[in-house]
């Protein structure tokens, strides 16, 4: 067998394997006609059009009534009993009113991410209101070109336009000033970020510390080993924890802020977000104390069907008075949006009864209108009102002036 | 070489002007932007801060460490499958694939439950020790990260050490023992120096992978421990672009230095190619029962590290851990269409990967041409083009896309060829290297002959050169399916809700708790990766052979 009848037979029957070496002299003379590359090529590029142009398709919204775009973060309304239906029930009102369609677009990020995009669309604006935003990120700074000079400024300035609504009495004057006095962001929903422990593994009789709650305890091993809390790089109620230690430490015991993080370093867990935090505490026994919010009691109770919730907060303790973090997330008019005024009906739209009274067992959250009614389970809940909130006690300003360099000293301390 | 023409000069240009618009211009404006203009720590600032020094130190000793470990679980692993023959090589060879595309959330929440406190390996471990609290916890800090690290890595170690064995032309070996030597002297003499490039090879890839762990390291590390491209992440949050951009420099310096390093190895492990099919085996049988008894622990080991988050997952589409009770929810959810439905994620899935494996495909035949055809420094030129994707922080790939393109060309409305693009990009390292080493292999007097005949240039191509790269292009196509279906960072920062694939799918539904939705995306993404490489290695014979 020679080698060059093995190649001729391999170049007229590419499919057979090369190392077959029992080559029969008889295939070379059934001699088969020879394909014509280009049909070949013409059926490649079809099949790839077409896969394109199925994407394209299934990847394009008609294009019908004028579309208003909502950006908010990805569990935006997504905790009640029916997530799926919840945008058509909450907004289906408004788009049958103005004869528009109103598109909820949940970004997969947290609210930081939704504002990083924002920020990359400056120029270009997508969206034309914008939820989830709170009180905490409002005060972050960026820059932009002015004059072709690089200006740093409140990424708030540059990316909403202020309004005011003819409503805004519906809220309450505290949540507005403690959101932005400059109505860049309005008031959507509000709550406590707080310490929550699950009753059947521990409570106040086995660990009486805990209807009294201050940073000493939980610097004891014991506590701080049960710990479970969200990084405040990464997640809104760890920042808001973050805040939290920084007040009462820093403002109101009097001590440097940082010790106690050195002292809890290696004892507490700091998982990257809410639902990883959740998650360990939920499944490791040994860790039953969450950061999380104030309304998980009345949450815990309504999937018990209303009877009394087995989780339970604790807030902090200092000199006869408890205190915690409020968060309050706002609605807010896009600079430059494609739809303005009707970006602003939205928003009015947005704090009415029509779409506040869904918060409650949706968002797990207070509704910013404080003329809705509660559901009986928000009984369980621990509201502003029953603690001194710590918004006093760090102010905007000293927020906005250290916020970053709390952080940087946050990770000396912590990593490694 | 002259017979060797491939694909015309243009046709050699068009990948690297392609990578230069998708790749290259978007992370280099994004950086340069982020040094010029800030805003946040300056580069000196950020050099200089004892931070940084830290979390430099931490990713550089975790992923040797990672590397280590890696390599040391492998190594006997790709001489098991190399070497010996059993019932089911192709699906085992298939399921060592499966962690390439595991989110890597999915990973987290399957190490938890596998080897976390009261996880399945800790309640075993309280029942032998009769304890009533956790025994071991195996899946925080450092320990965890490295396991974690071990458990995508020890699969790529095997393969890419296995296929390298597969290659040592037996009859070295024979003529060693002819001659009188022992079973250590031919380990030591012949089969350690010729598997040596491909161990540097799969530690230097590793290292690469760990050094530049994102998401493991953010959810096992307890925020006590940060590498690089954490810090990026967390600086792009905080809207510190020059301390992003400083970061993301001074990785690129680190992991192009390894790329250099890693295509120079693969190079020498080419060189001493043979053929898949001449590979020495032994069966089962007659291996000597210590032996067997060895690599049974070893199995063991291997499958509850590797199988055991994987098996942790499954179950997680079964069972609802909120209501305590198994349901099929999830799987019937994965045929709803429309808002909160599994099924346009499930076909986005497949449409995205699917276009970028023809993409990275089309792209990666010139460049494994373009690569062969140059020497020295022009040959580690491409290399590093080719390898650039995995070496850059891929936060500043999904930024850099969506401020050098998105924004300008208005497609954040509509921004699917984004994402098709960014996991062309990813893909492309994989296709471009097993297509070249197809290319090493083919004999250029076949080239000849089908010119001698008369073939046209375009005949040639298809009907000879194509067939007989085809092994290499379905291998390269496999890892590039797989590593588009996993895709997230990008995916995650680019996509509307009508883009969303499996994997951001998978993160949303965790985030508001939907256990079972987000196990049984995941048991989808694991099906589709395994159906497929089973389907490509029966349509290969010849398949498995020096992917990476």
């Amino acid at each position: 067998m020679s080698r060059s009848y093995r190649s001729v037979y391999i170049v007229l029957c590419p499919t057979t394997p090369l190392y077959n070496t029992d080559i029969r002299v008889s295939k070379v003379e059934e001699y088969t006609p020879r394909r014509d590359p280009k049909k070949i090529v013409a059926v490649a590029a079809l099949a790839v059009i077409v896969l394109v142009a199925g994407v394209a398709v299934l990847n394009t919204q008609l294009a019908g009534r004028t579309t208003l775009k909502v950006y908010t973060y990805g569990s935006f309304m997504m905790w009640g009993d029916d997530p799926s239906t919840i945008d058509e029930v909450v907004f289906g009102p408004f788009e049958e009113q103005y004869g528009v369609d109103v598109e909820i677009v949940r970004l997969p990020t947290d609210a930081s991410g939704v504002l990083s995009r924002l920020m990359a669309e400056a120029d270009n604006p997508v969206a034309d209101v914008v939820i989830g935003i709170d009180n905490i990120q409002v005060l972050q700074r960026g820059s932009i070109p002015i004059d072709d000079v690089m200006t740093e400024t409140e990424i708030a300035d540059i990316v909403f336009e202020p309004y005011t609504p003819a409503d805004l009495d519906l809220i309450d004057q505290e949540l507005i000033d403690a959101l932005d006095p400059e109505h860049r962001l309005l008031p959507f929903d509000f709550g406590l970020v707080t310490l929550v422990y699950q009753q059947s593994t521990i409570n106040v009789t086995t660990h009486p510390e805990l209807a009294n709650l201050t940073f000493a305890d939980l610097a004891t091993p014991g506590l701080a080993s049960a710990l479970v809390t969200e990084n405040p790089h990464e997640s809104s109620p760890g920042l808001s924890f973050l805040l939290t230690e920084i007040a009462v430490q820093e403002k109101l015991v009097g001590t440097d802020w940082r010790q106690w993080w050195s002292d809890v370093k290696g004892l507490i867990d700091v998982q990257p977000g809410w639902d990883e935090a959740w998650s360990v505490w939920d499944s490791d026994p040994s860790r039953h104390l969450l950061v999380s919010y104030g309304t998980d009691p009345a949450y815990s109770s309504h999937y018990l069907n209303g009877s009394a919730p087995d989780t339970a907060v604790a807030t902090v303790y200092y000199n006869g008075a408890h205190y915690a973090w409020m968060q309050v997330e706002g609605i807010g008019l896009v600079k430059g949006a494609p739809h303005p005024d009707l970006a602003r009906a939205f928003i009015d739209y947005c704090l009415t009864g029509a779409v506040q009274a869904h918060i409650a067992l949706n968002q797990w959250m207070y509704p910013a209108n404080m003329h809705v009614e509660l559901p009986s389970v928000y009984q369980y809940a621990l509201h502003p009102d029953d603690v001194e909130l710590l918004n006093s006690v760090l102010t905007r300003s000293d927020i906005a002036a250290d916020l970053t360099g709390w952080l940087s000293e946050w990770d000396e301390i912590m990593v490694g | 070489m002259g017979g060797l023409p491939g694909p015309g000069t243009l046709g050699r240009l068009v990948p690297f002007v392609l990578l230069l618009a998708f790749l290259v211009y978007p992370v280099v404006g994004a950086i340069v932007r982020g040094l010029v203009a800030g805003p946040g720590p300056s580069s000196v600032e950020t050099l200089t801060s004892g931070i940084t020094l830290r979390v430099f130190a931490f990713s550089t000793w975790q992923a040797v460490l990672s590397t280590v470990l890696s390599v040391v679980l492998g190594l006997p692993g790709a001489f098991l499958f190399a070497r010996l023959r059993f019932h089911g090589r192709g699906l085992v060879r298939a399921l060592l694939i499966v962690p390439f595309v595991l989110p890597p959330i999915v990973v987290v929440v399957g190490f938890i439950r596998m080897f976390g406190a009261y996880g399945i390996v800790d309640s075993v471990a309280m029942v032998v020790t009769g304890s009533s609290t956790t025994v071991v916890d195996l899946a925080t800090g450092v320990v965890g990260i490295v396991l974690a690290h071990a458990f995508y890595n020890v699969p790529l170690v095997i393969l890419m050490v296995s296929s390298s064995l597969e290659r040592l032309d037996p009859g070295l070996e024979e003529s060693a023992e002819l001659l009188g030597a022992g079973t250590l002297q031919r380990l030591r003499h012949i089969v350690l120096p010729h598997i040596l490039p491909s161990v540097a090879a799969s530690a230097v890839l590793t290292f690469l992978f760990c050094f530049m762990s994102f998401p493991i390291v953010l959810s096992l590390g307890q925020g006590r421990y940060k590498t690089i491209e954490v810090m990026i992440y967390d600086s792009f949050r905080w809207f510190e672009y020059g301390r992003a951009s400083t970061l993301a420099v001074v990785q690129v310096l680190v992991t192009m230095t390894l790329a250099v390093l890693y295509s120079r190895l693969a190079t020498a492990d080419g060189s001493a190619t043979g053929r898949t099919r001449y590979a020495r085996t032994v069966a089962l049988g007659e291996v000597p029962a210590v032996l067997k008894a060895l690599a049974l622990v070893y199995v063991g080991v291997l499958v509850l590290l590797v199988a055991g988050p994987v098996a942790a997952v499954a179950h997680a589409a079964f069972y609802d851990p909120v209501s305590a009770t198994y349901t099929l929810d999830g799987v019937t959810n994965m045929f709803v269409a429309g808002a909160g439905g599994g099924l346009l994620p499930l076909v986005n899935s497949v449409l995205y990967a699917t276009l970028a494996t023809l993409l990275a495909v089309a792209l990666g035949i010139p460049l494994a041409y373009a690569r062969r055809d140059a020497g020295g420094w022009g040959r580690s030129l491409v290399s590093m083009m080719v390898l650039l994707p995995l070496g850059v922080s891929s936060i500043t790939i999904a930024y850099g896309l969506m401020m050098s393109l998105a924004i300008p060309l208005g497609l954040t409305t509509s921004p699917w060829p984004l994402i098709v693009i960014a996991q062309t990009v990813l893909g492309l390292p994989f296709t471009a290297k097993s297509i070249g080493i197809a290319l090493d292999r083919i004999d250029p007097e076949l080239l000849d002959q089908a010119d001698s005949l008369g073939a046209s240039g375009l005949q040639r191509l298809l009907f000879v050169e194509l067939p007989l790269l085809a092994p290499g292009v379905l291998v390269g196509a496999v890892f590039a399916f797989a590593m588009a279906i996993g895709e997230m960072s990008a995916t995650m920062f680019i996509a509307l809700p009508q883009n969303y694939t499996l994997a951001v799918v998978i993160y949303r539904d965790l985030a508001v708790r939907k256990f079972v939705q987000a196990g049984a995306a995941s048991l989808f993404l694991v099906a589709a990766c395994v159906v497929s490489f089973l389907v490509i290695e029966r349509l290969s014979e010849e398949s498995g052979g020096g992917v990476l």
